[in-house]
């Protein structure tokens, strides 16, 4: 990627993460006086102008590794009870994870909720109190039925090439509303199962990439941003730092001859230790309420963990942060039942369902939930037959994910899969799909999202996607 | 008959080209004119040409010609003229089959049908001029053609021509009224070439040498120590190993180590340094397990380089895996593709390349060369890569010995078993049935040492002695692969006999054998003196390492989507010079280096800069960030704890173990002090410091790592411990160098930056360190202690700063 050349005058944009060029006392004012009215914009983080009208400002996505069950937690099937224990009536798909044998009826009871009415397992209770906002898609499909593949193809459209990661191509369309924050933020992300890839901005330009907090093996508590804190120097010291580097930054400039990033790179000190005094605040909960600690589960330990995960979402997208996203996931693969299904499950439901629950309250409550765009689910979801005794194996052929907020409408089920749960049936949803809607809901235009890397425009979703217009509020 | 066809059907696609008879004007009369352009022109514009146009070939089928509409797409041919019954154009507007139903929305009306019938059975008439000429996928474009070597241009100021090349250059700087630059000062010019060719800072005695010596070959001198350093192979070889896509683990979805790719790392190095001809090199890396050897040591070093088609990543728990293989071989034709030819052939996988004249014909039949080598051992999850043994006589030896005294410790097992059996066999009295264990009715001295014996055999057999091995490649069964329709593997069309593209007509065609995969035909012909494309392709990178862009700057993509050349002369000239010199890479730096061009200073000259912001005419050298590595290297070099032993693994974890599995947790370490290069590199978790300086994604051939500005590498100089160590020991080195702080700041500067401080700066440096004292007697009561940390963040300061991350 080359940066255009641009003028002194061209580069007076905005600095947020990534750098133009601008004037000390400028970086220093509101966000509000940054927009310079200047022909070209370089900061690749300033905002840009969406392509359709934005329904959601913000994404918070609440990552389920390992692949929840759907016909045990949203998507009931009468039939799959029935026939508990017969051989599977329709024919397996052509590439499957492992062995699988006869159908396995879900453990849990499921009842309808809210106005709508809409079907929730005993595993979700306090989720289920939110059923009038949920929107559930009954027939994602399209990721692949390995752990690595289909995180790669959910997170970034593409299971065997190094993609742009969603929130990066969020990122790169529209730019971050708070300067002194990234625009994607990722709370305990995994490192297995492309790692990283996951939230790289792979060929756009670095700004754009997930700003990790910690990953999966660190409890909640203790994430951070990398180099954000220094325990050695106390501030006023860095201040003094910082005033001898950039006065010996303009004099090295005078003599350097035209390079545009000599400027920026003056600026992105200041940025920096902006940077530094603004996350801190974030990461800092002691000023949420008792009942907001409650609601998330904070005074729980099961639910603490995720709960704090959640509420840092929260307040990461109250600041502006584009695209969040929380991880569920500890030193196993969480969600990965391929025996005992009910137990882990069980467990995994009851640590994160409280604090899903809070959140879409909380965000509600603030009114925040009609623009922030909150997407669940997995990689994947399971067979509905068993694997071993008590176990499902790997289903990326048909399964549920749901979206809550943000412009879709709430109490909604769209799609079907068929009667025992195996394959997305009536409106299938390719993740593909998936992708193009999430980009529309923030308006964007999945086939005008386009950046030119090595002689080719590349997109989210390639060259496949359609917008689900159904499920706009 | 299918053979046949797929014949005819190869010879069609050889001459696609040609195809224009197609379009020769078909007699046609007044009102079948007015009959297409009244009732079949409008219905193709309006419910086909959006995905059968010029915008998008949907199914590689566009309906805007007739030679088009005859050929047809994935499906076959669409228009066979006379017969509408076999035209598949009117099977899919029919809607009768589920296969294939047009358009996708609706249908066309019965009337809109039976008028394509009596066209297409009139003859398909198509008037020509309705055809528009794609500016895309043009054999004439210029880096398919043969390189020239053309005549150096005359100038105005030959007094400031010093190497032939500065004449390209000033010629059109000339020509547009620009002049170039002034020479750069001596210290600058050292430092430039220092980090450029070495990766490192000029030493103080370095720098004093340098400016003390008169001679007018003083710079040429320079320029042959450097050469000669071994930290040269360490910086060039660096640059290759991004074209490389070099990593020590696979990542994608199983992120497992790749043990030995450190031998084809060190393989790159020591190339670089012997300046191996480039050809050679080329050659190994894609056939060297095929190229004759003398000696182990040949041998060896030969398999080693085929690394370079292993070390790509791979979706090792790919479930299907037929399409595990073909993306493998896909991942490796299109670095090749990028690596030596500037294309992205990997383009033509799914579909004819959009831009470039690189079908998908081409494409398989190039893939065929890779089917028939063998780069795995298993596709079954977690998929094996294959590693080839290398020769080693020690090794085999100690092998052989250890297998020796495994063979004595089985037979003193087997002979126990059999005394101790035969006793208590004896012992069972006469005509009793033996019982079946024997085994527990022996002396319990006997068990005890048969349990010893048996335990120190699976010590010692544990304790094998590894044959060394290298990722590489070697053949496997020979086949040519059918073209995948939309690139997936099942829906196979034509066999695509391994051949190269036959876009490049300027060269003789290699045969490929049914006995040999073709690697070595493949690497002879990329390699041959006149490809149109080798050559410039990497010249052009060697300006790119040197100037900070190429002459084209599109480094990899030299195809139709590539920019032109800013000067195609020089580019041509250049290309000639190195295949003259033998492909010797060292005679091209020296032709380079000690141009006039090279020496410009960074400050433009008049109003140089206003003209020509981007350089496209090189009237200055480019101000330029260093690489990740050098300033690593550099912030522990001023800091004198850089360690130089050269080679060998850092790795932590054995070959094909997981860096990360599930659980998240990190087994990577980036605490050595040993140059940059040897870190290991791995994918998706690139060490910290490496990502943030914009180290290139190690998946991918590059030759064109980015720049980036952003506030998180502000963190990394302000919080890091990296840079907290350096500019500690950075900070002791300077005291203990003198005794006087206008001493040691001056050391500092000659340090860090190859210079000695102003008055300004050192007023500046004095003064920051007295206020930092004061701000730290609060906290730090020692006043040592507080004299230590001051000058380390005084250090940190001087380190952070552009003057030593960039190089001018």
């Amino acid at each position: 990627m080359h940066a255009q050349p641009l003028s002194r005058r061209q580069m007076l944009g905005r600095s947020a993460v990534g750098f133009g060029s601008l004037a000390l006392a400028s970086l220093l004012a509101d966000a509000g006086l940054a927009e310079t009215g200047q022909a070209g914009v370089v900061d690749p983080l300033a905002p840009k102008p969406v392509h359709v009208p934005a329904r959601a400002k913000r994404v918070i996505f609440l990552f389920m590794k390992g692949g929840p069950s759907h016909v045990d937690t949203f998507d009931p099937k009468p039939l799959l009870d029935r026939d508990d224990g017969k051989p599977c009536p329709i024919e397996k798909p052509r590439v499957q994870f492992a062995p699988t044998g006869n159908l396995l009826k879900s453990p849990w009871k499921f009842k309808q909720h809210g106005e709508s009415g809409l079907w929730v397992s005993e595993l979700f209770p306090h989720v289920a109190n939110c059923a009038d906002d949920l929107c559930l898609l009954h027939s994602v499909h399209g990721t692949n039925p390995a752990h690595g593949g289909a995180l790669l193809k959910l997170h970034t459209g593409s299971d065997n090439f190094v993609r742009p990661s969603i929130g990066s191509w969020v990122s790169y369309g529209l730019g971050t509303e708070n300067a002194n924050l990234p625009g994607f933020v990722t709370i305990c992300p995994t490192l297995a199962h492309g790692g990283i890839n996951n939230w790289g901005a792979a060929f756009l330009p670095a700004a754009y990439q997930g700003t990790p907090l910690g990953n999966a093996s660190v409890p909640s508590d203790q994430a951070t941003v990398r180099y954000i804190e220094n325990s050695r120097l106390p501030q006023p010291l860095q201040r003094l730092q910082l005033d001898l580097l950039a006065q010996a930054n303009r004099e090295h400039q005078s003599q350097s001859g035209p390079e545009a990033s000599l400027e920026a790179r003056i600026n992105s000190f200041e940025l920096a230790f902006r940077m530094q005094t603004e996350m801190p605040t974030i990461e800092d909960l002691s000023q949420e309420t008792e009942a907001t600690n409650r609601l998330y589960g904070l005074d729980d330990p099961t639910t603490a963990n995720f709960g704090r995960m959640c509420l840092l979402a929260r307040r990461f997208s109250e600041r502006g942060v584009r695209f969040v996203q929380v991880t569920h996931s500890d030193g196993n693969v969480q969600w990965d039942q391929h025996s005992d299904l009910k137990q882990g499950h069980d467990k995994n439901a009851l640590e994160v369902d409280k604090p899903i629950a809070g959140l879409l309250k909380d965000l509600k409550a603030r009114g925040l939930l009609k623009d922030t765009l909150v997407w669940w689910g997995g990689e994947f979801g399971r067979t509905p037959v068993a694997q071993g005794k008590n176990g499902r194996d790997h289903n990326p052929e048909g399964f549920t994910m749901w979206l809550a907020g943000g412009g879709v409408q709430g109490g909604m089920r769209y799609g079907e899969t068929d009667d025992y749960g195996y394959y997305a049936a009536v409106n299938k949803v390719h993740i593909h799909d998936l992708h193009a809607t999430i980009l529309h809901l923030m308006g964007l235009d999945h086939e005008r999202l386009t950046y030119r890397y090595a002689g080719r425009d590349f997109r989210l979703t390639d060259v496949e996607g359609n917008v689900v217009d159904k499920i706009m509020a | 008959m299918r053979g046949l066809r797929s014949l005819l059907a190869i010879l069609l696609a050889l001459l696609a080209p040609a195809l224009a008879w197609a379009e020769q004007p078909v007699e046609q009369t007044a009102e079948q004119l007015r009959f297409f352009e009244t009732k079949v022109r409008p219905v193709l514009a309006e419910h086909c040409l959006a995905c059968h146009g010029p915008k998008k070939q949907w199914s590689n089928f566009r309906v805007d010609s007739r030679a088009s509409l005859l050929a047809g797409g994935d499906f076959g041919e669409a228009v066979v003229p006379g017969n509408p019954a076999e035209s598949r154009l009117i099977e899919a507007v029919r809607q009768s089959g589920d296969e294939l139903s047009m358009p996708p929305e609706g249908k066309l009306t019965d009337r809109q049908i039976a008028d394509l019938e009596t066209w297409i059975r009139q003859g398909a008439h198509f008037p020509a001029e309705a055809t528009a000429k794609s500016p895309f996928r043009d054999p004439g474009h210029w880096a398919f053609q043969p390189a020239g070597d053309p005549p150096l241009p005359e100038v105005n100021n030959g007094a400031w021509v010093v190497s032939p090349l500065d004449r390209f250059l000033l010629a059109r700087l000339e020509a547009e009224g620009l002049a170039p630059a002034p020479p750069a000062d001596k210290r600058t010019l050292l430092r430039r070439a220092t980090f450029d060719l070495t990766g490192l800072p000029p030493t103080p005695a370095e720098v004093a040498d340098f400016l003390s010596d008169e001679r007018p070959n003083a710079f040429a001198l320079v320029v042959d120590r450097l050469l000669e350093s071994p930290a040269y192979g360490e910086r060039w070889g660096r640059h290759w190993l991004d074209v490389a896509r070099y990593a020590d683990s696979n990542g994608l979805d199983e992120n497992i180590a790749h043990g030995n790719a450190w031998r084809y790392r060190d393989y790159v190095v020591a190339a670089f340094n012997r300046d191996k001809p480039f050809r050679q090199f080329v050659q190994e890396q894609l056939a060297g397990d095929l190229l004759p050897y003398d000696g182990d040591a040949q041998r060896g070093e030969q398999l080693i380089a085929t690394g370079f088609l292993s070390i790509g990543p791979k979706v090792l728990a790919e479930v299907d895996e037929t399409k595990m293989e073909m993306d493998i071989i896909d991942e490796q034709l299109d670095t090749v593709g990028r690596a030596f030819l500037g294309l992205t052939l990997g383009c033509a996988r799914c579909h004819d390349h959009k831009f470039d004249p690189i079908d998908a014909a081409d494409y398989y039949a190039l893939a065929g060369v890779f089917k028939s080598t063998q780069t795995m051992d298993s596709f079954t999850k977690i998929a094996k890569w294959h590693e080839n043994p290398l020769p080693d006589a020690a090794a085999t030896a100690r092998l052989e010995t250890h297998q020796k005294l495994v063979a004595v410790k089985k037979e003193q097992i087997q002979k126990l078993v059999e005394q101790a059996s035969a006793a208590v066999k004896e012992k069972a009295k006469e005509g009793e049935k033996s019982p079946e264990k024997l085994e527990p009715l022996y002396p319990p001295e006997t068990t005890a040492q048969l349990k010893t014996a048996r335990e120190e055999l699976v010590a010692l057999e544990k304790a094998a002695p590894e044959i060394p091995s290298a990722m590489g490649v070697t053949e496997r069964a020979i086949v040519d692969l059918p073209i995948h329709v939309r690139g997936s593997h099942l829906k196979l069309g034509d066999v695509a006999t391994r051949r190269v593209p036959v876009v490049f007509t300027s060269l003789e065609a290699p045969q490929f054998s049914t006995s040999h995969s073709g690697r070595l035909e493949l690497a002879r012909w990329i390699t041959d003196e006149k490809h149109p494309l080798t050559y410039r392709v990497f010249v052009n990178r060697v300006w790119r390492w040197h100037f900070g862009k190429g002459l084209v700057r599109t480094t990899d993509n030299f195809g139709m989507l590539g920019e032109a050349p800013t000067h195609p002369e020089l580019l041509d000239w250049l290309a000639a010079r190195f295949v003259e010199s033998g492909a010797s890479l060292k005679s091209l730096h020296r032709l380079i280096m000690l141009s006039s061009t090279y020496r410009q200073s960074s400050l433009p000259a008049g109003e140089a800069a206003q003209h020509d912001p981007e350089n496209r005419l090189w009237g200055r050298f480019e101000v330029r960030r260093l690489e990740a590595e050098a300033v690593r290297d550099a912030l522990l070099a001023v800091g004198g704890t850089l360690d130089r032993e050269q080679g060998g693994s850092l790795l932590q974890v054995k070959n094909r173990e997981f860096f990360f599995d599930h659980t998240s947790k990190d087994k990577t370490e980036y605490t050595s002090n040993r140059r940059s290069i040897y870190l290991p590199i791995v994918r998706n978790n690139v060490y910290d410091v490496f990502g943030l300086l914009d180290y290139p994604d190690a998946a991918v051939s590059t030759s064109d790592r980015p720049t980036t500005t952003i506030a998180p590498q502000a963190l990394l100089m302000l919080n890091s411990e990296l840079v907290a160590r350096a500019s500690g020991s950075l900070a002791e080195r300077v005291l203990a160098a003198a005794a006087d702080d206008a001493e040691r700041i001056g050391q500092l500067y000659a340090l860090a930056y190859s210079r000695e401080p102003t008055a300004d700066e050192l007023g500046a440096g004095q003064r920051f360190l007295r206020q930092a004292e004061q701000l730290l007697t609060t906290t730090e009561p020692d006043m040592a202690e507080r004299s230590g940390l001051a000058w380390q963040a005084y250090c940190q300061s001087i380190l952070a700063a552009n003057e030593f991350i960039y190089v001018r």
